[in-house]
Formats: structure tokens, sequence, C-alpha cells
């Protein structure tokens, strides 16, 4: 009797630990919107005052009108969705060559598409900010684009769901006169729309935060994307804390709003990408 | 329409090595020639994906090899220099103390991720109240993007900011976290830990709920306490997990440098300045692009022996 009672006070205790560390874990967004309501003089207040008493809603409009953010929203989501478009079509295309066709040298072409998973852009940075500066895309959309349009881990995450699809449906397709490219346009592919939205919410989560990149090879002001545009946005205003934290904000809405309404996808992607192998 | 049998044989067809051709009937030269039209077809599916990755990975990677044998400004001809790049490299105390730096940032980030994501993964995956709505908010840092990360919490260490804040109610006094050598480079894995940790606990939640349930179910019957089944269910069943977390949290600590540049330009004193910094300050700011792409060669022989290891040991375990 003791023991059984014991071990519910200790799943009471564990489950209260769990909560209290996700209220730690919000704490700083928590904190980031309270500061955006405050004054000047009320954000660094002690003893601490965790909900500002008037609100002064009037910081989120003086920190936009600061620099054109509206711009830079625009260039990041331009961006992202590009760079999401071609990363579902070329690799969700690669993947089905990979895991439903044989060709010779077919292990050793994946092995060396996934060897490039350790060769993030921020460890290549020299050598491709001289490969695009060859070909003469600094300053340009299609600079901020072309280099990010494959990412092998949407090959890696496509290949792994493209290969349990049963082959039967592509071959009653063929003898059905389907041509190649229509078994993998009106088969394949709406047959993985799990994978596709896992892909895709996660490159447009990766690619809407580019920073370094753009940091690089957009100097012009009208190329700039919105985490960029926060970042001189810290550097010019630096002690206006309170308008910085309403700039963050909105630029944090999009990503909450994306995580929650794809929150599945999200894991599924995390999940697919992990869990096999 | 699919016969088992059909599966059995198709599926071998798809997985097995390209250098032993099967065929699937006694082949009359109709289908041959359908076989071999199918290998280019493929083929040609993966190759705009491999010509991308041939000229942004391969390319530019043969180039930062290259590169790092001249002196290169940008402006004039790159002119050869040997190995006086990497010499000039082992010379640099700069080099050093940034090397250094590195791996206590990996390491400081990564080995703290690994048993926390594992231990929020087993309260996460509890029978609880509300336990929806608690995932969720565990898992809301995914989702933050990595400049509002840096500033949010330039924000919190600032002298008079939150941290200090509760440190001060608590009489414990302020500390100057980004301005001083000694809290600099921990503050800033605090920041990677509280980001990576959710990340890397969906995935050990995923591979938690991969494991059957009836095995715990008969390893009660047969007298097993929680311990017990923790040390010899779980944790093997979740091997090849733990061997996916260590891997992408090593690659992702090391090649991470956003909070240093914004938050504190690798200082103090070059405490926080990561190999990725170094190598950024090198090209950017000195255009020193030899010496950079050097330092650039060290860190892909880093990144490269740390998938290798991995690649190793996950061979022994399919192998097992």
């Amino acid at each position: 009797m003791t023991g059984r009672s014991a071990r519910r006070i200790l799943g009471w205790a564990v489950s209260l630990l769990t909560i209290a560390g996700a209220g730690l874990v919000l704490l700083p967004y928590f904190w980031m919107v309270s500061s955006s309501l405050k004054t000047q003089d009320e954000i660094f207040r002690l003893p601490i005052e965790w909900i500002p008493r008037a609100p002064q809603w009037a910081n989120y409009p003086t920190a936009l009108a600061r620099f054109p953010f509206e711009k830079y929203f625009f260039n990041s989501t331009l961006v992202a969705v590009a760079v999401m478009a071609s990363n579902l079509f070329l690799c969700s295309l690669a993947a089905y060559g990979l895991a439903k066709f044989r060709f010779p040298g077919r292990e050793s072409c994946f092995r060396a598409m996934l060897s490039t998973l350790m060769l993030p852009l921020e460890i290549l940075l020299v050598p491709t900010f001289l490969v695009v500066r060859q070909l003469g895309l600094l300053d340009s959309y299609a600079g901020l684009i072309i280099p990010l349009a494959v990412d092998a881990f949407g090959i890696f995450l496509m290949r792994q769901y493209i290969m349990d699809l049963p082959d039967s449906l592509i071959e009653a397709a063929r003898l059905d006169g389907c041509s190649e490219f229509g078994i993998y346009w009106r088969i394949i592919l709406p047959n993985c729309r799990p994978a596709l939205a896992a892909l895709a919410v996660l490159s447009f989560r990766e690619n809407w935060d580019q920073f370094l990149w753009p940091l690089l090879i957009a100097s012009k002001e009208s190329l700039k994307t919105f985490p960029l545009g926060l970042a001189l946005f810290e550097g010019s205003f630096n002690a206006s804390y309170h308008e910085m934290m309403a700039a963050a904000v909105v630029g944090m809405v999009p990503m909450i709003l994306l995580f929650l309404l794809f929150q599945r996808a999200f894991v599924r992607g995390i999940t697919l990408s992990g869990l096999k192998e | 329409m699919a016969k088992p049998g059909d599966e059995a044989v198709s599926d071998g067809l798809a997985s097995a090595p390209p250098a032993i051709p099967q065929r699937r009937t006694a082949a009359r030269p109709r289908h041959l020639s359908i076989e071999q039209r199918l290998r280019w077809v493929g083929f040609l599916f993966v190759l705009p994906a491999l010509l991308h990755l041939a000229l942004f990975k391969f390319y530019p990677m043969a180039q930062a090899l290259l590169l790092s044998l001249f002196r290169y400004d940008l402006l004039s001809p790159p002119r050869f220099a040997g190995l006086g790049n990497y010499r000039a490299l082992y010379e640099n105390p700069l080099f050093h103390q940034s090397l250094g730096v590195s791996v206590k940032y990996t390491l400081g980030v990564a080995i703290p991720e690994w048993f926390l994501a594992l231990g929020l993964a087993l309260l996460l995956n509890r029978a609880m109240a509300g336990r929806g709505v608690i995932r969720l908010a565990y898992f809301l840092p995914i989702a933050m993007s990595q400049i509002v990360v840096a500033l949010v919490w330039k924000f919190l260490y600032h002298p008079h900011g939150l941290v200090n804040g509760l440190l001060e109610m608590a009489s414990i006094g302020r500390i100057n976290w980004l301005s001083e050598e000694a809290t600099a480079l921990p503050a800033l894995m605090a920041i990677g830990v509280w980001r990576g940790v959710p990340l890397f606990s969906v995935v050990y939640l995923a591979g938690l709920q991969a494991i059957p349930g009836e095995y715990y179910e008969a390893s009660t019957i047969d007298g097993a306490g929680p311990w017990q089944r923790f040390r010899y269910i779980t944790l093997p069943l979740l091997r090849p997990t733990m061997l996916f977390v260590i891997v992408v949290s090593l690659l992702m600590a090391m090649k991470f440098f956003t909070n240093p540049l914004v938050m504190t330009e690798g200082g103090p004193n070059g405490t926080t300045r990561v190999l990725p910094y170094f190598i950024y300050e090198t090209g950017f700011a000195f255009f020193r692009m030899g010496e950079a792409a050097a330092a650039s060669s060290v860190l892909f022989a880093l990144a490269f022996l740390f998938t290798l290891v991995q690649f190793r040991m996950l061979r022994r375990e399919t192998a097992e």
C-alpha cells in the first residue's frame, strides 16, 4: 500500500517537474513579448515587472517604421518559397531515381550525395562565395536561391519514403502506357504527400531564416532578408531594446504559426530522417 | 493485381546491388531494351540534383583545397604559396585558440544535449494530463529563428537583463555574462543546449514510440523493475537513434557561429571565436582567402573524421 502511494506521489512530482521545465523553456518568449510592450525606462527595472502596467502597442509601428521590414519580409518569403519548391521537385525526382531504378553506380551516387550532409554552407562559406562570384550571381535573387536549391537531406528523406511504396504501383502505370516522367508526376508525387509536406515545412523554416548567406552576398538593401534586417536593426539601435523585441516578435510570428499549423509535418520530418537507416 | 510473389521479386530488384544484374524472366530481347531504357531514366532523374551538388558542394570543396595553396585577396590574381597558408595557421596563436574554443563549444553543447534530450523524451513519453500541450511548449524553440534567438538571449544576458535581475533578487549579484572571459562561452553553450534539446528529444521520442509495448509488458511479468526495463530494453533498442543524435548534434554544434557573430563578435579576447567564425573573419574581414581556405580544410577534416567514426559504428551496428 505505502509503495503504491509513494509511487503516485513520485509520479505527481515528475509531472510537476515536467511542467516547470516547460515554463523555463518558454520564459524567453514570454519575456520577449512582455518587453516589447514596455517603455524604454521600464525594461531593466527592478524588481522584475513580468507584465507591463500600460502596454505600449505603439512600439510595434515605431519599430517597423525604422527599416523597410516589408521588403525584408517579402525577400525572406520569396527565397524560402523558391528554395522549398526546387528542393521538393529536385530531391523527390532524384530520390525516386535512387529508390526505384537500378543503374550502374547508383549506390556510389547516393553515398556521394549523402556525404554532402557534412558540408553545410557554413563550412563551405569561402569557396561557395567564390563560385557564386564566378557565376556573376552576387547581389541577385538567383545568388540567394540557387546555391540552396538542392539539399541532400531532402533526397535522403524522400528516398526513405519512396522505397516503401510498392513497386506494383509503378509497374501497373507502366503497363498502362504512362510515360516515365508521368509515373513520377502522377503516381509517385501524390503518394508521397506526407513526406513532401514534412520536407516543405522543414525547408521553409530553415530558409526563411537565412542570415549568413545573405549577409555575404546581398549588399543591396533591396535584397536583404528579414533575419539580416533584424541583425542590422540591432546594430544600429543598440539601446532601444523594447523596439528590437517588437521587431523580433514580428519575425517570430510566421515561424510560430507555421509550427502550430504543421506540427505533425515537422515532427514527421524529423522522425523520417532520424529513425530509419 | 500484385501477387505476393511479384512483391518479393520486385523488392529484390529495388535493393539488389547494381553490380549483380537480376533478370526477372528469361530475357527476351524486347525486355532487355526496356531494362536498359529504365537504367537511363533512373540516372536522368538523379542527374539534376547530382549536378547541383557537384557544382555547389564538390567543386567548392575541391576549390577550397586548391585555394589553400595560394595567396588570394579577391582583387589581385592568386599567387602560389605552397604550404605557406598552413604554416601561417600553425604559427598563428589565434588559430590555435579558435580550434580550442571550437572543440570546447562543440562538446559543451553536444554532450549535454545527448543526455538532456533523452531525459526529456522519457518525461514526455509518460502518460500525463495535458501531454500534447506540454510537448508543444517544449518543442516551440525548434521554430525559433536563429537571429531572434540571438537577440533575445543577448537581451536576457544584458548586465541589467532578466538573468541578472533574477540573480539579484536572489541576492547573488550580477555577472557580465557576455563580456567576461570566463562566462561568455558557457553562456553561448547554454543557448545551444536550450535550442538543441527539443529537436533531439523529438528524435528520441520517435525512437521510444517505435519500441513495441509488448516487450515492456513481458518483462514486467517476468519481474523486471523500471531500471531494468530501461537498461535492457529501452537503451539497446535506442542505439541507432542515439548514434544519429550524437553525430548530427556534433556536426550542428561544430558549424554554428551565428551567436558568436551577432552576440559577442568572437570576444572577449577571442574566447568565443569558434573555428567557422575564424574562417569567416580571415576571409571576409581580412581578405586572406587562401588562409581561410586552409582553415576550412582543417574543418572539413574534423567533420569528415566525426562522420567516418559514425559510419564505422553504424556498420558494426547493422552487421550485428
